[in-house]
């Protein structure tokens, strides 16, 4: 059932309207946290009052702006969409609350705020794209608007980070402009709303450019190997913007962007006959287990953790390429599961480095003793990534077996197998410094980060938990994710 | 009102008159000129309003002077083409009150020589709306000479130490390709005795031998590239279009490079119709050279450092994908080119006007020089920026729905290659944009008094800022130019048959 609903655009102006606020109330900090924190809140009510009818199949849209006949701007909140909004604006609330106590006294606030708050509207406006065109103006918007925050420090290392960035994604970008154009010529839609628009009397070569512009384009934020050279350079920026774009937002929306292809332009069916979707598979496999490796020696902890984002995106890219429906759950699970756990790691890394100044792994011998909260929140996040039940990614992982059963493809689970392995092997020997190493000199004294900062880790370590021991319970975001899959698969 | 018959020849005979009394009028005080520009100009866009309201209401029309039927009379033609009298109109309004101010600044022109610029300007741009209006092949030609000598001055006039060089370059190609325009229009009159658009149509089409037809084709498209600088025939430009003053580079790079595109656009109104010749060939020239051109001109602005050299190298950029819509000939690519004419015009003159006030109040031109500026002129920044995202063409500003269509249109026509071609370059294009709000934004400046600078007086800032929120208005409402123009081009590619 479609149902006509002004929260579908109100969701993305919210935050559009908070980043004009922010910039209008300059360096009155005052009004700054107020304007932040209502509009953040005030737009998860808004997406969460969705929740209830998106659940029982109701599709939110917002009619077209149209540019021109047939082109122009449309929304719509199917479950997938609605998926990527609940996370995303979930993030945005602890983020805000996190980064107010990270960013205390720096020089460019106001900037930060502005474009921070500008980067979740159009994180909404990609879940609830209607449309091709829609979908690549907010994900050439996120570009710009995150170029700033990667920039935000203005160091050489920064600009030329912000150069590299940009380099990537607006080519990538410029990728998803000729998919979109050939798509529109070929079928004279641009639609998302259908299990796919495309058909096999196409061609193969039009099928072909169609795909390999379409996914290689999305696949530059995803940050699929060869194309994740931004992500490692990118984490020069903040740590919550790392946190919130690096390994949420920007990341996501590539990952989403590929969902969204194989799901809703291509179909299943279609891909299925065709075949492109083998290639796609053996890259991610590929990504998952070579990111892993570099992840290994990488000492900087933000570097580390920059690799290991590259290697679980790809668990997104893997799902939605096999094709399977319990394949596709865990491909639409993953970026809710992914984005907390993640999440958590970095606010931790960020709490570290402003709390006692440390960035590199070798650093953290005993810091347990110190921050007992942060590092146990760490070590939740840590055993989410090794894919322990009754833990966020444990659901990923057994989906995506089951699904790589489903459709025959043995070798997926030796590739999940490794990747466990490779998690457990970068990520445990952080959490064994920090609660079994004696700490360098003698102070043991119990010296947390600043409430802010910590209350913000354990929530989102909290709901690594949360995700992984309640998904079945009704109103879960969980039962989105099947509503996607059913409607993929016209089940 | 908008039926009154006489408001054709009165938008081409106002800015000519009122340029011909400008300096009469100054002769007591030059503070006249510029009002009195400003009264004449308000007069034109009042014409040129009923006249668009018209052409979109019943479509082209036509005014025989003195009532002499064509062929053996003057005929004034108004189709949808011509309806970028409006922003001309409009252009030139902005630049007339822009020079308000900026003219008194410029410190090498004797003060009492200021009435001429504005006589200059509304000649150019009375040029340009003759040259935009007319049905005769020699009128074309003669308003193409009114336009390009004014021009000609209007660059010799900020009086910069290149100006003259900048200036006499321009002159020597824009003679040579008004010559060509001429031998051409000689050719035709000779073969067909006729100097009427529409007649020498039909006549060429009964002719027994097309290669006098031909020779002037090639010589009338040589012509019209170079005044639209196309590549290989656009060295004059950067030059020129960097070195005059803003306001009236706003003009050339906005408007009179158009006038190429809108000479371009009546030969193959004629040789369409005419149908004698296979124009295939042509095309396909002007699709590799207006890919050539928008590689060419975007790689060429990424190395320059003067902010109003690189936007005279993304105008060489835009005509290209002007030419390249016009080449690929499909209904899409026409519509889009043909809108790209209006739209490239409102963005770079926005980029122009704003980019002249940040030289006005600063004294440098160069980005280094400029850096940290989007501090202290806030306003003039967020224009160029604007401006900046509608030519790298990001939906939904003005650019995007050009380039979408241009895109679209060879898909349409199976040369996929030149829709790579296309959106690639304008990823140049934002390489250099990038740098430029790098620059404004993030650098730390060069000279620490550039923080101290105050905003462009309001004279200036108006005219930008409008320009600006046009430049996002025409992409919000992109339909409405997109419909307007399709009869047109439709009209225009109908002789072959689809």
């Amino acid at each position: 059932m479609e149902v006509t609903d002004i929260r579908v655009i109100l969701a993305p102006a919210i935050s559009l309207l908070c980043a004009a606020l922010v910039f209008l109330a300059g360096s009155n900090k005052h009004w700054r946290r107020f304007w932040m924190l209502s509009a953040a809140t005030l737009k998860l009510g808004v997406v969460m009052s969705m929740l209830p009818g998106s659940l029982q199949g109701t599709v939110y849209t917002w009619g077209m702006i149209e540019f021109t006949p047939g082109i122009g701007l449309a929304f719509r909140a199917d479950a997938l969409g609605m998926f990527f909004a609940v996370v995303s604006s979930t993030l945005w609330v602890i983020t805000t609350i996190y980064a107010i106590g990270y960013m205390t006294g720096d020089e460019h606030r106001v900037r930060f705020f502005g474009f921070f708050a500008l980067c979740v509207s159009t994180t909404v406006g990609l879940a609830f794209a209607e449309n091709l065109l829609t979908f690549f103006l907010f994900y050439e918007m996120l570009t710009i608007c995150t170029y700033p925050l990667v920039i935000h420090d203005e160091t050489p290392d920064a600009l030329k980070a912000g150069r590299k960035y940009l380099t990537y994604t607006l080519i990538g970008g410029a990728f998803i402009m000729v998919g979109s154009v050939i798509v529109y010529d070929a079928t004279g839609t641009l639609s998302l709303g259908h299990p796919g628009i495309l058909s096999a009397e196409l061609g193969t070569r039009t099928l072909l450019l169609i795909f390999v512009s379409l996914v290689g384009g999305f696949a530059v934020k995803a940050a699929v190997m060869p194309l994740h050279g931004w992500l490692p350079s990118a984490m020069v920026a903040p740590t919550p913007v790392s946190a919130l774009l690096h390994a949420v937002a920007v990341v996501k929306a590539g990952a989403f962007g590929i969902l969204r292809t194989v799901y809703n332009v291509f179909g299943v069916d279609l891909l299925e006959d065709i075949g492109f979707a083998v290639p796609l598979m053996w890259i991610a496999a590929f990504t998952i287990l070579a990111a892993s490796l570099v992840a290994i020696f990488q000492d900087n902890i933000k570097r580390r953790l920059a690799f290991s984002t590259i290697s679980q995106l790809s668990y997104i890219v893997l799902g939605a390429a096999l094709l399977t429906p319990f394949a596709a759950t865990a491909a639409i699970v993953h970026i809710a599961n992914q984005a907390f756990a993640k999440i958590t790691m970095f606010f931790v890394a960020g709490a570290i480095q402003r709390t006692t100044g440390k960035t590199n792994v070798h650093e953290l011998a005993g810091i347990g003793y110190r921050m007992p909260w942060t590092m146990g929140a760490f070590t939740v996040a840590a055993l989410s990534f090794i894919g322990m039940p009754l833990f966020a990614g444990f659901i990923t992982k057994w989906y995506l077996s089951l699904g790589a059963l489903e459709s025959g493809e043995y070798w997926v689970l030796a590739v999940m197998i490794a990747s466990s392995l490779f998690n457990a092997a970068y990520f445990l020997p952080i959490v064994y410094l920090a609660f079994f190493k004696a700490p360098p000199g003698t102070q043991l004294r119990v010296a947390e980060a600043r409430p802010t900062l910590l209350i913000s880790t354990l929530v989102a370590a909290a709901y690594v938990i949360v995700l992984g021991t309640t998904a079945e319970v009704p109103g879960m975001p969980f039962s989105l994710a099947q509503a996607a899959v059913h409607f993929v698969f016209g089940m | 009102m908008a039926a009154w018959p006489h408001w054709l020849p009165l938008v081409v005979l106002a800015p000519l008159l009122g340029a011909v009394f400008t300096p009469v009028v100054s002769l007591r005080s030059r503070h006249v000129a510029p009002w009195w520009a400003l009264a004449v100009m308000s007069a034109t866009s009042v014409a040129a309003l009923f006249l668009v309201l018209r052409v979109a209401s019943e479509g082209p029309f036509s005014y025989l002077p003195g009532g002499w039927q064509p062929p053996y009379g003057i005929e004034l033609r108004f189709d949808e083409f011509s309806a970028v009298i409006s922003v001309i109109c409009l252009i030139g309004w902005l630049a007339v009150l822009y020079s308000l101010r900026y003219t008194e600044w410029l410190r090498e022109v004797p003060k009492q020589r200021i009435p001429y610029y504005y006589a200059l300007l509304l000649l150019n741009l009375g040029g340009m709306i003759g040259f935009v209006v007319t049905g005769d092949l020699f009128n074309l030609f003669v308003f193409l000479e009114i336009l390009s000598l004014s021009a000609y001055a209007l660059v010799a006039f900020s009086g910069e130490h290149i100006a003259e060089m900048a200036a006499f370059k321009y002159l020597l190609m824009g003679a040579i390709s008004s010559l060509l325009v001429l031998f051409s229009v000689g050719i035709i009159f000779g073969i067909t005795g006729s100097l009427n658009m529409a007649d020498v149509a039909t006549r060429i089409g009964q002719l027994d031998s097309a290669a006098p037809a031909a020779l002037a084709l090639a010589m009338l498209a040589i012509g019209f590239m170079v005044k639209a600088a196309v590549f290989p025939v656009h060295i004059w430009l950067p030059d020129a279009h960097a070195i005059a003053p803003s306001p009236i580079s706003a003009v050339l790079s906005g408007l009179v490079v158009k006038v190429g595109i809108i000479g371009l656009i009546r030969v193959y109104q004629i040789y369409y119709a005419a149908g004698v010749l296979d124009l295939h060939t042509l095309n396909q020239v002007l699709v590799w050279l207006g890919a050539i051109s928008i590689v060419m001109g975007a790689f060429f602005a990424i190395f320059q450092d003067d902010i109003k050299l690189m936007l005279a190298y993304s105008t060489i950029s835009n005509v290209g994908y002007i030419v390249m819509g016009l080449g690929l000939s499909t209904n899409f690519s026409v519509i889009g080119g043909s809108v790209h004419v209006f739209n490239h015009a409102l963005i770079k003159a926005t980029l122009f006007l704003a980019a002249g006030a940040l030289i006005y109040r600063t004294g440098y031109r160069t980005l280094t020089d400029l850096r940290g500026i989007g501090r202290s002129m806030p306003l003039t920044c967020i224009a160029i920026s604007i401006g900046a995202i509608s030519i790298v063409g990001i939906p939904p500003t003005a650019g995007f729905l050009c380039k979408w269509y241009i895109a679209l249109g060879a898909f349409e026509a199976d040369q996929p290659f030149f829709g790579f071609a296309l959106i690639f370059g304008a990823l140049f294009i934002f390489i250099y944009y990038i740098r430029m709000v790098n620059a404004f934004y993030f650098q730390a400046p060069v000279h620490p008094e550039i923080l101290e600078v105050a905003e462009a007086p309001l004279s200036m800032l108006a005219p930008t800022l409008l320009l600006a929120s046009l430049c996002l208005i025409m992409g919000i409402l992109g339909r409405i130019p997109l419909a307007f123009i399709e009869p047109a081009a439709a009209r225009l590619l109908a002789p072959l048959g689809g």
